[in-house]
């Protein structure tokens, strides 16, 4: 006997104390709990027990099997506990015979009736639940007996017409009806009164059927477990049996017991494979509400303790154990299971599947689109309803709904980060990244994300220009006098260490003014939904309005302050990156808010960059004004030294290996590609390789996620990495047979070593292919594609002749 | 019941699992789904399945209650098994496929509290190592690191190229979250995090698109979402941040491909898109109400004693 500790209230006993006991105890058959709900008799092929169940264990009472020899009558299959008379016992031997055994016999053998009539294994055993006398019996030799315990032999015998009886079971609300189950997968339904025939017999499951049980309230509802993994609920009361519920559970099924007090609950245990115990509410037919998984074998016998107390269950097992179990700690697969399922489309959409509440159908409750507050929002794709349980109206509570949510479109709501991934692939196709000179590149593709509301990637693009191009190229003739202007005005001065300051002590200035811009954020929202390239170039002069005198002001203070020689310009502008490498993380709203800046105060911009960028507590819009005021630091900074006077790229490098970086950091990793392949050389060398290797293979698994390939194998010639070149040259040898004589071409090229003729020959007009040939594997015949194609078109045979049915795909 | 759904590659198809014992793969065309194939295998409710890398082929794992995980293979246009693993004890909860430049590699985690890792030796035969008592009580969640931690390339900006490691991330009912790592063929667990204060739910991992860290989204039966981040490239020091706490149990974590958006799903039916704002912040960015989930209406599925 011993006690588990971590469910100390579940009882556990194991039989024998020593091991010889133990192997002798062997297998138990079955088990059940005494009337008065405080024994148990526990009855197997080498054991016949009763206990007394206590607080904490389980005490032997009696020893049935009593004297040395063991006669066969007592190696159990069944027992079963008479629920009048406290001290009736009936156990069915696997010799087929039936023992009825007294207990308040005083004697040590307690044994009182045998009646050995069965020819084979009696399976089951049954008393009358009313009855005093009357005890059901089922065995494998396919009948049923009745048997009057005031007599010494049956009173009627059933004959199921059919194979082994595994189980019966008095109705407990007709008198005289009971159930009988058999191994050909047949429930019979007998009337105690007519032993010729059953009244009703109909198949239930594929397989035996090894246990069935009676719902101890619901008048007719039969339970039966079967072979097949399946338990089912039947209506008996009508006229055909009718199918109620259908519980599919994962081994097959040795008992069914429904719980008391609980309308849709049973019980099972299973014959192999699985140990647990499992109880199901019917409703649920795949997952079980409870399961009690103690047992290291498999359980053979399991019992309610008290007709009304759904809350302990005893149960033995071929692991010599027996345990009473406390419902609570029983682990709930149910509960466990999950109910949702969400995932990201590489699109952006998102699927997501829900519990559906019982009141779904109601056609009033709609799905609402998402909460307009937040930048995106989802419409719903095609609702799919999706039934996962077999729908019965009783199991409304488990179906799921299926849907896919779709990013909306941004017509409603003109937000350029809608649909990321449809402008991911606008992008994909229509940048253009070599073949041009490089100032031409940038405008295109400044003017591409420009068309996709990509403001800041465009932004990017039109710097770079300048600080690359040296601007002369520009076609935006806005730019170029903002810009030239600033920069002349600064290029004397130098953006010294008291402009730095300034914009330090203005910092204080920018906190007072962080209302204001927020409001103008939303202001130029509306207003850059008009906004045109004009603007656009504007906003990256950024220079216009209230912001650009306050600028003014300010540098002219510079000027004046500012004593710093021309020539300290290059640390300076050092000391400038520091800014413009923290600057960027501002950037990130820009997306969101699109090109503000123009029409707001540049310098409250700009602190805000810094300040966002430092302290990182600005978020929302209005670190959009930020992004641009940061954005335009980084084009002041460069564009100085560029006008004022000429500077190596080296110096501004920095800056855009910072962008670059930023636009990786952010996800962004095609604007990152994208401008390191159009820079090349300027900026590859700056960015460790293994990096660049990552950002590379980054943007090719997502364009090979959106099947761009084109893009991918136009990425990888373009790219300067060698290791992402190389990618170009794998797996891209072809072997090729020659067409007349089918042997393999050696490396030579298009002439055959053995039949010395030109390998490459059109089938169709007999000339030499030259640019795109196309072969059929199987023949080897191939030509010039269009030729192919015409002529596969009318015919599916090879053009050669040799009778091969081409397959071109 | 639908368990899981998961997009492939390319987010032409939708595989869904349920407690009715069936996958089904759903074509995404047009904005409609068609069924395309219900795979029927399992003996008890799937609880995930996972699609494997475009180039090994349509390639489908699930993982079920009746303690198995089914390899399903497309050929021709029909689903066939291509390998069943049966080795857990009890219920399989989880499978994830490892990154495509691993082969094909996939973990389980099981209920009986171990974590199996099997990986095709291109014969067509699997070889499984088990990792036994991953967590106590039972994993609910696996979930690989991309092939190419990126913090070990910045961070390493000469060093010859190392063969990257294979790591995954596993969330148990003991509140743990733990990483595991390969070293000589072995399955060792490199770290342990706590912060859950009751069973995690669902772990995973953030694709590394461009992004400079590690990071590992969590969530758990208690409510809480955990962005875990880790700079350093040895893996060693993650750091939990607390990105919401939900009032009901949050069932899973989704990453968008580039990583920067997480969809955070609950008990409450709803589904929320965070994003993290310039100052590490996570912001609620969407918020999409099913409104037909039992919200509005009683609680029906309360469990009964």
């Amino acid at each position: 006997m011993s006690l588990l500790t971590s469910h100390a209230r579940i009882v556990r006993h194991e039989f024998g104390t020593s091991l010889e006991e133990l192997s002798r105890s062997g297998h138990r058959g079955t088990l059940t709990s005494h009337r008065d709900y405080l024994d148990v008799v526990v009855a197997g092929r080498n054991i016949l027990k009763v206990f007394a169940i206590e607080e904490e264990a389980f005490v032997e009472k009696v020893n049935l099997r009593v004297g040395r020899r063991t006669s066969v009558n007592y190696s159990c299959s069944d027992v079963a506990w008479h629920q009048l008379d406290d001290n009736l016992l009936a156990t069915a031997a696997t010799n087929g015979a039936v023992v009825t055994w007294n207990l308040s016999r005083s004697s040590r053998n307690k044994q009182e009736l045998l009646f050995a009539e069965h020819k084979r294994t009696v399976n089951k055993v049954c008393f009358h639940q009313a009855e005093l006398h009357t005890l059901l019996s089922g065995s494998q030799d396919g009948s049923m007996k009745c048997f009057d315990l005031r007599r010494k032999d049956s009173v009627c015998t059933f004959n199921g017409q059919s194979e082994s009886v595994r189980d019966v079971q008095f109705s407990p609300r007709d008198y005289f009806a009971f159930a009988a189950s058999f191994e050909n997968g047949n429930v019979q339904l007998w009337d105690l009164r007519r032993s010729d025939r059953c009244e009703r017999m109909f198949t239930a499951h594929n397989g035996p059927v090894f246990s069935c049980d009676w719902h101890p309230e619901d008048r007719g509802w039969l339970a039966t477990g079967g072979r097949d993994k399946m338990v089912k609920v039947w209506d008996m009361a009508s006229a055909r049996p009718r199918e109620l519920f259908c519980v599919q559970t994962i081994a097959s099924v040795a008992r069914v017991k429904w719980r008391p007090e609980r309308r849709y609950h049973l019980a099972t245990c299973s014959m192999m494979v699985d140990h647990t115990i499992n109880v199901w509410d019917v409703r649920r037919p795949f997952i079980p509400f409870a399961a009690f998984e103690e047992h290291r074998d498999v359980t053979t016998g399991i019992a309610w303790r008290l007709p009304h107390d759904p809350h302990l269950l005893l149960s033995g097992a071929k692991d010599c154990t027996l345990f009473q179990h406390i419902f609570k700690d029983a682990k709930r697969p149910a509960d466990r299971a999950n109910p949702e399922a969400l995932c990201f489309g590489p699109r952006g959409d998102v699927a997501f599947a829900a519990k559906e509440g019982l009141s779904a159908n109601d056609p009033a409750r709609r799905a609402l689109p998402g909460d307009r507050r937040n930048p995106f929002f989802f419409i719903r794709k095609a609702p799919e309803p999706y039934d996962a349980s077999l729908t019965q109206q009783h199991s409304g509570s488990v179906c799921s709904v299926l849907n896919v949510f779709q990013r909306c479109d941004a017509k409603e709501k003109l937000n350029p980060l809608e649909n990321e991934s449809e402008s991911f692939v606008e992008l994909a196709q229509r940048y253009c990244l070599a073949g041009r000179p490089f100032a031409e590149l940038c405008d295109h593709n400044a003017r591409i994300a420009m068309e996709l509301c990509r403001h800041q990637v465009a932004q990017t693009w039109l710097i770079l220009k300048l600080l690359y191009a040296g601007g002369d190229a520009s076609p935006s003739p806005a730019l170029l006098p903002n810009g030239g202007i600033f920069c002349g005005k600064d290029g004397s001065s130098g953006l010294g260490g008291d402009g730095m300051s300034e914009r330090g002590k203005s910092e204080g200035h920018g906190d007072g003014g962080l209302e204001e811009p927020n409001e103008e954020t939303e202001g130029s929202d509306v207003e850059n939904l008009t906004a045109s390239v004009g603007l656009y170039a504007a906003a990256a002069g950024l220079y216009s309005g209230n912001g650009e005198e306050e600028r003014l002001e300010l540098l002219d203070q510079d000027t004046t302050t500012s004593d710093f020689p021309e020539f300290s310009l290059p640390p300076e502008a050092f000391a400038l990156r520091h800014e413009i490498v923290d600057g960027p993380a501002g950037l990130e709203h820009l997306q969101t808010n699109g090109p503000d800046g123009p029409g707001s105060g540049d310098e409250d911009g700009t602190d805000e960059g810094m300040r966002s960028a430092c302290q990182g507590k600005v978020g929302g819009s209005t670190a959009g004004l930020g992004i641009t005021a940061a954005e335009s630091v980084s084009l002041i900074s460069v564009s100085q030294p560029l006008f004022g006077q000429t500077l190596p790229p080296e110096v501004f490098a920095p800056a855009v290996i910072a962008m670059l970086e930023f636009y990786a950091e952010r996800g962004d990793v095609q604007s990152t590609v994208s401008t390191l392949i159009v820079l090349g050389e300027k900026a590859s060398g700056g960015v460790d390789t293994l990096v660049q290797e990552h950002w590379y293979l980054s943007y090719l698994e997502l364009l090979q996620r959106f099947r761009l390939w084109d893009v991918a194998t136009q990425v990888i010639r373009l790219s300067t990495c060698a290791a992402i070149s190389a990618l170009n040259h794998d797996s891209t040898s072809l072997n090729l047979n020659c067409s007349s004589c089918r042997r393999a071409l050696g490396a030579k090229g298009w002439l055959c070593d053995r039949c010395r003729r030109c390998a490459s020959v059109c089938a169709v007009c007999h000339h030499a292919v030259k640019g795109l040939f196309v072969w059929c594997q199987g023949c080897s015949h191939g030509g010039h594609l269009k030729h192919m194609h015409d002529w596969l078109s009318a015919s599916p045979h090879c053009p050669t002749g040799c009778g091969h049915l081409c397959e071109y795909t | 019941m639908i368990h899981d759904a998961q997009m492939d590659y390319y987010g032409t198809r939708l595989a869904t699992c349920s407690s009715d014992r069936s996958v089904k793969i759903f074509d995404i065309k047009n904005g409609s789904q068609i069924l395309a194939a219900d795979l029927r295998g399992h003996e008890g409710p799937v609880w995930q399945v996972a699609w494997a890398h475009p180039m090994f082929g349509n390639v489908l794992a699930s993982c079920s209650y009746d303690r198995k995980v089914i390899i399903w293979k497309e050929e021709g246009g029909t689903w066939d098994r291509l390998y069943e693993y049966d080795g857990h004890d009890s219920s399989v909860n989880s499978v994830s496929w490892a990154s495509h430049e691993f082969g094909l590699l996939l973990a389980c985690g099981s209920s009986d509290g171990s974590i199996s890792v099997l990986s095709c030796l291109g014969d067509g035969t699997w070889e499984p190592h088990k990792i036994s008592n991953a967590h106590t009580i039972g994993c609910n969640a696996v979930s690989w690191a991309p092939a190419v931690i990126p913090g070990t390339l910045m961070d390493a900006p000469s060093g010859p190229k190392s063969t990257p490691v294979k790591r995954f991330v596993s969330g148990g009912c003991d509140n743990l979250i733990k990483i595991w790592r390969e070293e000589d063929g072995q399955w060792a667990e490199e770290k342990k995090m706590e912060a859950h204060s009751d069973w995690v739910r669902d772990v995973a991992w953030a694709p590394s698109i461009g992004l400079p860290s590690g990071t590992i989204a969590s969530c758990s039966q208690d409510g809480r979402v955990f962005i875990w981040t880790c700079d350093d490239p040895a893996g060693g020091s993650w750091t939990p941040k607390l990105l919401h706490k939900f009032g009901d149990v949050v069932w899973h974590v989704s990453w968008s491909i580039t990583g920067n958006i997480l969809a955070v799903s609950g008990g409450d039916n709803k589904v929320s898109l965070w994003k993290e704002s310039t100052d590490g912040q996570w912001k609620c960015v969407s918020d999409v109400n099913k409104g037909q989930g039992i919200s509005s209406g009683p609680d029906e599925t309360r469990p009964e004693q």
